[in-house]
C-alpha cells in the first residue's frame, strides 16, 4: 500500500496551470504546436507480422498470428480478426498486471472497430473451407511505454503488423477434398493478407476552460485534459470510426474542424507506414535467398576467402549478394562433381559473369564466413535447371 | 577475494566505486569528524560502499557516492522539491520521488506554531530539505534550515515543474555553473529551483521562455559543454 502510494505519479498544480496558459499562447510544453504530432519511427521484428512503434516517448509493440478455426455459425464464408491489448506494468506505474481494465477494453474496442467496421482487412479470403474452416486472424498489442495517446501508437502499430504478416499457404487435398495441408514456410511462401485500406486513428484531446484542441496528447495533457475525442479514417478521406467517450461536451463546428485536420494528418501517416513497410517487404525478399535448400558447401573454397574480411560489417545487400554469387559457383562446383580448388571456381566464373564482375570484386571484399553444411550424400543439383538458370544469368 | 586497503582517502576520490569498497579507515583519520553523504556507511572502524557510483569528497570533510539514476534515495541535508499528497493532523505527506512518502511536520515552518499552519492543497509543490532519512522509515522533511529560518525553503508558485534523472540535477547545482544554464541566463532571464531528487522548477514571465528553458535542460544530460551551447544557441535563433 505504502510502496503504491509512493509510485503514482502525481501532478502538480504548477503543471497544471501552466499546460493551460501555455495552450493559452499556442505552445505546447514540449515545444510543438497544437497540431503537430511527436516523431514516429516504425520498426519491424524478425518474425512476420510483428512491428514496433514509438510515437515520441509512447513505445507499442504489435504482433499478428494465425490460427486455423472453425468459423462463426452466421458467417461461415469469413474468416475472423480479433485484437488483444496486453497493459504491462512497466509502462505506466497505474497499469495492473491481470484483467485488463477499463481503458484497456476501450483502446482494444476502438482498434478493433476502425479495422472490423471498415472491412479493412479482406475476412472472406482468409475461408478455406466453408462452414468448417477458416483462419482467425489475432492482433496482440503489447503496450511497453505509457507517454500519451495510447490509441494512435497502438492502431498504427496494428497495421503495421497485419501489412507484414504472412499466413502460411494451405491447399486442399486428399480423397474428398476436404483435407487441409498446411505448408510451412520453406515448402510454399507465404501469403500476405488482402488489406483493402488502412484505417489510420487521429486522437485529439480538448483543454481548458474553452477547449482548446491539441492533437496527439502526451502524458501529462492527457491527465489535464477536459475531454476526447478519436476519429479513425482513411487516405481516401472515409470516416472509419469515431470514439468520443465522456469528457467535455464540443460545438459542432470543432468536430468539423477535427475530423477536417484528422484527414490530412491520416494521409500523413498512411504515407509513413506504407514507406516502411515497403522497405520491410524489399529487404525480405532479398532475405528470399537464403531460404533454398542447402547445397553442398567446399569447406576448402570457403577457407581461402581471406579471414580478414570476416571481421568487416557488412550490409545486408552485400552479404545475399554474396551469397547469390557464392551459390551459383558452388552449384556449378557440383557440376563438375569435383572438390576443385578455389582458383578453378575463379576461373569457371570468369567466362560466365563477365558483365557482372564489378559486382564481384566489390563484394569479394564483403564475404563473411557462413556455417558450412558439408553434405558429401546429397543428390547435388539438377544439370537441367542449373543450364536454364546459367542461361539466364548469361544474358 | 583481494580486500583493497587504501592508504589515502584520496585514493579512491572521483573513481568509480561499488558496493563493499572500503574507502576510509578511521583510524588513519583521528580527531577528525567526517560527514558522510549518499552511499557510504560505517562499518565499525572503516567507511564502506553501499552504492555504485562515483566518490566525491568536498572540503573540508564530505564524502558520498554519486550516480545517476530516475528514483531518488533520500538522503540527509538533501535540498529536494516535494508534491503534497495529503494533509493529516501532524504532519503533511509529500512524496519526494523516494521509496515511500515522506513526512513534514505542520510545525516545520519559521515561526510555526499550532495556531498559524500552512493550508497546502493537495499537489502543491514544495522545496523542501531533508532531516532525517535512514532506510525503511519514511523520511523527514523541514521547511527551514538548520537556524530555523525560512530561506527559500516553502512552496513555489506558478512556473513549470519537470522530472530529470538525479545526476543531471546534481549537475545544475555544480559549481562553476552548468553550460546551459549559463547560456541561457545570459539571454533570457528565468527562476529556477533544483531538487535533488531529479525534480525541477522553472518560473519565467513569458510561458515561451519557460518551455524553452525547461526543454533545452531535459535535452543536455549527454551533451558536452560545448555541444550544449550549441544547442542552446539553436534553440534560440528558433525562437527569435
Amino acid at each position: 500500500m505504502e510502496q503504491r502510494l509512493a509510485n503514482t505519479w502525481r501532478m502538480t498544480v504548477n503543471e497544471k496551470k501552466f499546460i493551460e496558459t501555455a495552450l493559452l499562447a499556442d505552445l505546447r510544453v514540449d515545444g510543438r504546436r497544437p497540431f503537430d504530432y511527436r516523431r514516429l519511427t516504425i520498426k519491424f521484428g524478425r518474425e512476420d507480422g510483428s512491428s514496433e512503434v514509438q510515437l515520441g516517448q509512447t513505445h507499442v509493440m504489435g504482433f499478428v498470428t494465425s490460427q486455423l478455426v472453425q468459423p462463426y455459425r452466421d458467417r461461415p464464408n469469413e474468416g475472423t480478426l480479433s485484437v488483444y491489448t496486453e497493459f504491462s506494468p512497466m509502462a505506466d506505474p497505474s497499469f495492473e498486471a491481470g484483467r485488463p481494465g477499463e481503458f484497456a477494453v476501450e483502446l482494444g474496442r476502438v482498434i478493433d472497430r476502425g479495422l472490423r467496421e471498415s472491412r479493412a482487412v479482406d475476412t472472406e479470403s482468409l475461408c478455406v473451407i466453408a462452414g468448417k474452416l477458416v483462419w482467425a486472424i489475432r492482433v496482440d498489442l503489447h503496450i511497453l511505454d505509457n507517454g500519451g495517446n495510447l490509441v494512435d501508437a497502438s492502431n498504427i502499430a496494428a497495421l503495421a503488423a497485419l501489412l507484414t504478416f504472412r499466413r502460411p499457404e494451405c491447399t486442399l487435398g486428399g480423397e474428398d477434398g476436404q483435407e487441409v495441408m498446411v505448408h510451412p514456410p520453406q515448402v510454399r511462401e507465404p501469403l500476405p493478407l488482402i488489406i483493402h485500406h488502412l484505417p489510420v486513428a487521429v486522437t485529439f484531446g480538448f483543454l481548458g476552460d474553452d477547449n482548446i484542441v491539441v492533437i496527439d496528447p502526451t502524458h501529462s495533457e492527457e491527465a489535464v485534459m477536459g475531454g476526447k475525442m478519436t476519429a479513425t479514417l482513411n487516405a481516401n478521406g472515409d470516416i472509419c470510426a469515431i470514439q468520443k467517450a465522456g469528457g467535455e461536451g464540443i460545438m459542432q463546428s470543432v468536430i468539423m474542424q477535427c475530423l477536417r485536420i484528422a484527414s490530412v494528418k491520416a494521409a500523413d501517416i498512411t504515407t509513413k507506414i506504407q514507406n516502411a513497410v515497403e522497405s520491410y517487404n524489399t529487404e525480405r525478399a532479398l532475405k528470399k535467398i537464403k531460404r533454398h535448400p542447402p547445397v553442398p558447401l567446399d569447406v576448402g573454397g570457403l577457407s581461402t576467402k581471406p579471414t580478414e574480411n570476416q571481421h568487416q560489417s557488412v550490409g545486408q545487400k552485400g552479404i545475399d549478394e554474396m551469397s547469390r554469387r557464392h551459390l551459383e559457383r558452388l552449384k556449378l562446383k557440383s557440376e563438375e562433381g569435383c572438390s576443385s580448388q578455389s582458383h578453378d571456381i575463379e576461373g569457371e566464373n570468369q567466362t560466365y559473369e563477365q558483365g557482372e564482375t564489378k559486382m564481384r570484386d566489390r563484394n569479394a571484399n564483403c564475404f563473411i564466413g557462413r556455417p558450412s553444411s558439408w553434405d558429401p550424400y546429397s543428390k547435388g543439383v539438377d544439370p537441367e535447371s542449373l543450364k536454364a538458370l546459367l542461361a539466364s544469368q548469361g544474358t | 577475494m583481494e580486500v583493497q586497503t587504501p592508504a589515502s582517502p584520496s585514493g579512491f576520490i572521483d573513481q568509480l566505486v561499488v558496493p563493499g569498497d572500503m574507502v576510509l579507515d578511521l583510524t588513519t583519520l583521528s580527531n577528525q569528524t567526517i560527514k558522510l553523504g549518499g552511499g557510504l556507511r560505517q562499518d565499525g572502524d572503516a567507511i564502506s560502499v553501499i552504492k555504485a557510483g562515483k566518490l566525491r569528497f568536498s572540503k573540508p570533510n564530505k564524502y558520498w557516492v554519486e550516480s545517476s539514476q530516475k528514483r531518488y534515495v533520500p538522503c540527509v541535508e538533501d535540498t529536494v522539491l516535494g508534491i503534497v499528497v495529503d494533509c493529516k493532523a501532524d504532519n503533511f505527506l509529500i512524496d519526494i520521488k523516494g521509496p515511500t512518502l515522506a513526512f513534514l511536520p505542520v510545525l516545520a515552518f519559521e515561526g510555526g506554531t499550532r495556531r498559524n499552519i500552512p493550508k497546502f492543497e493537495v499537489g502543491a509543490l514544495l522545496y523542501v530539505r531533508v532531516v532525517k532519512a535512514n532506510v525503511g522509515v519514511n523520511p523527514e522533511l523541514s521547511c527551514t534550515d538548520a537556524s530555523g529560518k525560512a530561506a527559500e525553503f516553502g512552496p513555489l508558485k506558478d512556473g513549470y515543474m519537470f522530472e530529470t534523472s538525479t545526476g543531471l540535477s546534481r549537475m545544475l547545482l555544480s559549481s562553476p555553473p552548468f553550460p546551459v544554464l549559463e547560456a541561457l541566463g545570459k539571454k533570457l532571464s528565468f527562476e529556477i529551483a533544483v531538487g535533488l531528487n531529479g525534480r525541477v522548477w522553472v518560473n519565467a514571465s513569458s510561458p515561451s521562455t519557460i518551455i524553452l528553458v525547461s526543454n533545452a535542460i531535459m535535452n543536455s544530460e549527454s551533451l558536452s559543454g560545448v555541444q550544449q551551447k550549441i544547442m542552446v544557441e539553436k534553440l534560440l535563433q528558433r525562437v527569435q
